[in-house]
C-alpha cells in the first residue's frame, strides 16, 4: 500500500504531498499523521500541497480533519504553497477550509509554526522557572 | 451531434483520480487556461467521486457537443445506482454530505457552464458537465477529438497502475479462488470426517459381528463333535449286531434274510464312514486333531495306495498311473493324513472321470523343501464359479456324474483342512471339461506343534497291567453300562472269548458296585458316561475299596478320552477299549490281545 511520507524536522512534521492522492490515501495520511504526532510529540505540522493540481471537496474537508485533530493533539498545522488556480477552485466551489491555517511557501509556513509554537515554549520555560 | 474524445469506466476508488486527471489532461489539450483545467478537473472529481459511492460503476465520457451554440466540451458521468431521491435539496444545497463538504453537487455547478442532473429512484443517475470552449479554436471539432485521442494514448500515465491494478485483480481472484478452495476442503474434510465415523461405528459393528460368528462356529464345532459322539455309540451297536446276524450266531438266516441285514451294514458303514467325516472336521476345527509324523517314502505310500484303488477302476477307459517318484527324500510327516489326501483325491478323481487316465505325480522343491503332489485327470472339470464353492463343507455340485457319484461333501473341505494341519496346502486347477489337477504341497519335514498327545487310535493298554492282571481264578465277568444294547454286544464276545466264565450285567454304577460286593468278578468292563455314578466315580470307589481294589477294570467307551480324562482315571484302569473295536468284525481277535488270560 502507497503512503504520503511524513518527514519529522524538529519539533515539527513535515507532509509533502506529491501525488494525486485518492480517497483511500487521504484517508490514511489522516490517520497516519495523527499517529506520528502522539509518537514523536510534535508541536506542528506543515503539509506542502504545492503538487497539488486540484483540491476537491474530499482533499478539503481531510485538510480540515487534520487540522481539527491536530489541535486536539496539542500541534499547529500550516497548508502551504497552495496554487492560485487550486485557490481559486476552492472558492468557487464553495469550499471553506474552517481552522486551517495557510502559508504561502514553507518558509513562511515554519515562521507561522514558530511564532504558534513559541508562545507555548515560553510558558513552558515559565513553568519550569516556578518549579524550581 | 456530439463527438466522443474518450470514455472510461469507474470501477475502484484510484479511477476517481484516473477520471479528474484524465478531465485536466484533456482541458489542457483543448486549450482551456489552468484555471479552468483545474475547474473542470475538480467538478470531474466531485461527481465521480459521487458516482462512485452511490452507485459503485459508472461510465465518464468525455465529449465536445457541435450542436449547442456556442460548441461545449460535455462530460457526462452515468450510473445505474439506486438514482437520488431528491435532486432539488441537493441542488438547493440542503442537503449534508458525509465525505465531501456538501458541496459535490453545488460547487460543481458553480464550477461549470452547463449542469445537467437527471436521476430517479432506482433508474440511476446521470450528470452532465458541460464548459464552453475556448474561443480561439482552429481545427474541425472531429479532428480535435481525434488529436486529443491520439496525444492521451501518447501520455498514459495509467499503464503502470493499470497493470498494477490487473495484476491485484489477478491476485485477488486467485485469493477468492484459494478462499473458496479452502472452503471446499474444509467441507470435504468434514464429510470425510463423518464417513470416518461411520467407517468406526461400521467396524465396531463388524468386529461384533465377527466375535459373535466365532462363537457360533464354536457353538457348532462343539455340537459336531457331541452329536457325532452321541451316533456314533447307536451306530456301533447296529453294526455289531447285524455282524452277529451275518455270522449267524443267533441261528440261521435265509438268503433274502441275509441280503438285507447285509444292505442294513453296508448303509451303516456309509453312515458311520459320513459320522467319522464329520468328527475329524470337528476335531481340526477345534485344533483337537494332532500330527503324529514318522518317517516314510513316497514310494511305499504310492504302493500303498496303488493296491487300495486297483479294485475300484472297474471301467476299462480309466488308467490310474502312478508316477515313479525320482530321487525323492523321505517324508517326514503324519503319513495317515497324506494317505487320507491323496485317497480323497484319488477317489473324486475316479468318480468324476469316465475315461482317460488320472495321473498322480510328486516333486520335489528344492528351495522350499516341500513336496507338491499332484492328482490329475480327465474327468468332467470344474467350472470356474465352483472352485472355492467345493472346499466348502457339504457343497456338491450338480452334475450328471456327480449325481451318480456318492458323496458325503466332506472330503474335499477334510483334506484341505489336513494339509493345512500339516503345515501345507491344497488347491485345483481345472478346466471345465477338459479334466481337473488337484495339488498337495506340504513341508517334507512337519514342524508343527510337536507329535501329538492325544491318541486318536481308539485303544491303548497299559501293557504291563493288563497283561499282570493275568489270570481269573474266579469265573466272574462283570459289565457296568447302562445301555442294554451295549451290554449285549460286549457280552457276546465275551462269551466267545471266554466261554468258561459267566458274564454278569449290571444296569448302573449303584447296581455295580452292589453286585461287585456279592460276586467279586474276576474282571469288570466298566462304561464311563452313566447317569448317577459315572464310570469314573465307580472307578475310584472300587479302586478306594481293598476288597474290590485288586479286581482289575477296563473301560469300554465310545468317548475320545481328553488329557483331562485321562489324569482323572490316572492308573486305576487296566486297558482301555474303544467301543469302536466291538463293531468291527475283527473284534475277537483284538480283545484277545487286549484282555489277556
Amino acid at each position: 500500500m502507497e503512503k504520503i511520507p511524513i518527514l519529522k524536522m524538529g519539533k515539527y512534521l513535515l507532509v509533502t504531498i506529491q501525488v494525486d492522492m485518492h480517497d483511500r490515501l487521504a484517508m490514511s495520511l489522516q490517520d497516519d499523521l495523527t499517529e506520528k504526532i502522539v509518537l514523536y510529540n510534535a508541536r506542528g505540522v506543515l503539509i506542502d500541497i504545492s503538487s497539488l493540481e486540484i483540491v476537491d471537496s474530499f482533499i478539503g474537508r481531510m485538510l480540515s480533519n487534520i487540522a481539527s485533530m491536530s489541535r486536539i493533539l496539542d500541534a499547529e498545522t500550516v497548508v502551504v504553497g497552495m496554487r492560485p488556480a487550486v485557490a481559486i477552485t476552492m472558492v468557487e466551489l464553495g469550499l471553506d477550509m474552517k481552522g486551517v491555517k495557510t502559508a504561502l511557501n514553507v518558509d513562511m509556513g515554519m515562521k507561522m509554526l514558530d511564532i504558534f509554537t513559541g508562545k507555548n515554549d515560553e510558558q513552558e520555560k515559565l513553568n519550569d522557572h516556578s518549579e524550581e | 451531434m456530439s463527438i466522443n474524445i474518450l470514455t472510461l469506466r469507474i470501477q475502484y476508488e484510484q479511477d476517481i483520480v484516473f477520471s479528474r486527471q484524465r478531465a485536466r489532461q484533456i482541458s489542457e489539450l483543448i486549450g482551456f487556461d489552468l484555471r479552468e483545467q483545474t475547474s473542470i478537473a475538480t467538478a470531474v472529481s466531485e461527481i465521480t467521486r459521487n458516482a462512485f459511492s452511490y452507485a459503485g460503476k459508472s461510465d465518464v465520457y468525455f465529449l465536445f457537443d457541435d450542436k449547442s451554440s456556442p460548441p461545449m466540451f460535455i462530460i457526462k458521468v452515468s450510473d445505474h445506482g439506486p438514482g437520488i431521491k431528491d435532486v432539488d435539496s441537493i441542488l438547493s444545497g440542503r442537503y449534508s454530505s458525509k465525505t465531501g463538504l456538501g458541496m459535490g453537487i453545488v460547487g460543481s455547478r458553480r464550477l461549470m457552464d452547463y449542469f445537467k442532473i437527471e436521476s430517479a429512484p432506482g433508474l440511476g443517475t446521470t450528470v452532465i458537465l458541460g464548459k464552453i470552449l475556448p474561443k480561439e479554436r482552429k481545427l474541425d471539432l472531429k479532428e480535435e477529438a481525434a488529436r486529443i485521442s491520439k496525444e492521451l494514448v501518447k501520455k498514459n500515465p495509467q499503464d503502470l497502475y493499470e497493470e498494477m491494478r490487473q495484476q491485484n485483480q489477478e491476485l485477488l481472484r486467485s485469493l477468492d479462488e484459494i478462499k473458496k478452495r479452502q472452503e471446499d476442503l474444509v467441507s470435504l474434510n468434514k464429510e470425510l470426517e463423518e464417513t470416518n465415523r461411520g467407517v468406526v461405528a461400521l467396524y465396531a459393528e463388524l468386529d461384533e459381528r465377527a466375535e459373535h460368528l466365532k462363537t457360533i462356529n464354536e457353538i457348532k464345532t462343539k455340537f459336531l463333535s457331541n452329536m457325532s459322539h452321541e451316533f456314533k455309540t447307536p451306530l456301533n451297536s447296529i453294526l455289531a449286531l447285524s455282524n452277529l446276524l451275518i455270522q449267524e450266531a443267533d441261528g440261521k438266516l435265509n438268503d433274502e434274510q441275509e441280503k438285507q441285514v447285509k444292505y442294513i451294514r453296508k448303509s451303516t458303514e456309509d453312515l458311520y464312514e459320513l459320522v467319522n467325516d464329520l468328527l475329524d472336521i470337528a476335531k481340526v476345527e477345534a485344533g483337537k486333531l494332532t500330527v503324529k509324523p514318522s518317517s516314510f517314502s513316497i514310494e511305499q505310500l504310492f504302493s500303498t495306495l496303488k493296491v487300495m484303488f486297483k479294485p475300484l477302476i472297474i471301467t476299462q477307459t480309466v488308467n490310474l498311473v502312478f508316477q515313479e517318484p525320482k530321487g525323492l527324500p523321505n517324508l517326514y510327516t503324519d503319513e495317515i493324513k497324506v494317505s487320507q489326501i491323496l485317497r480323497n483325491l484319488i477317489s473324486n478323481a475316479i468318480k468324476f472321470t469316465e475315461n482317460g487316465e488320472i495321473r498322480i505325480t510328486s516333486q520335489y522343491e528344492d528351495n522350499t523343501e516341500r513336496i507338491i503332489f499332484s492328482v490329475k485327470d480327465t474327468g468332467i472339470g470344474i467350472e470356474e464359479k465352483y472352485k472355492t464353492i467345493i472346499f466348502e463343507e457339504f457343497a456338491q455340485i450338480d452334475s450328471d456324474l456327480q449325481r451318480k457319484a456318492k458323496g458325503t461333501g466332506l472330503g474335499l473341505p477334510l483334506s484341505k483342512r489336513l494339509a493345512e494341519l500339516l503345515g501345507g496346502s491344497l488347491w485345483v486347477d481345472s478346466i471345465y471339461g477338459k479334466g481337473s489337477v488337484f495339488y498337495l504341497n506340504i513341508p517334507i519335514i512337519y514342524k508343527g506343534p510337536g507329535s501329538g498327545t492325544l491318541q486318536e487310535s481308539s485303544i491303548f493298554s497299559k501293557g504291563d497291567r493288563s497283561s499282570e492282571a493275568g489270570k481269573f481264578s474266579e469265573h466272574n465277568i462283570l459289565i457296568i453300562d447302562d445301555q442294554e444294547i451295549s451290554r449285549y454286544i460286549l457280552q457276546g464276545v465275551l462269551n466267545d472269548l471266554f466261554p468258561d466264565y459267566s458274564v454278569i450285567q449290571a444296569k448302573d454304577g449303584k447296581d455295580g458296585l452292589e453286585k461287585t460286593e456279592v460276586i467279586r468278578p474276576e474282571v469288570i468292563f466298566l462304561d464311563l458316561i452313566m447317569p448317577g455314578l459315572n464310570g469314573f466315580d465307580v472307578l475310584e470307589k472300587l479302586k478306594g475299596n481293598s476288597y474290590t481294589s485288586n479286581i482289575p477294570v477296563y473301560i469300554v467307551t465310545s468317548k475320545d478320552l481328553s488329557a483331562k480324562d485321562k489324569d482323572r482315571l490316572g492308573n486305576g484302569p487296566a486297558g482301555i477299549i474303544s467301543k469302536n473295536i466291538l463293531s468291527s468284525s475283527n473284534a475277537l481277535e483284538t480283545l484277545r490281545v487286549l484282555i489277556r488270560i
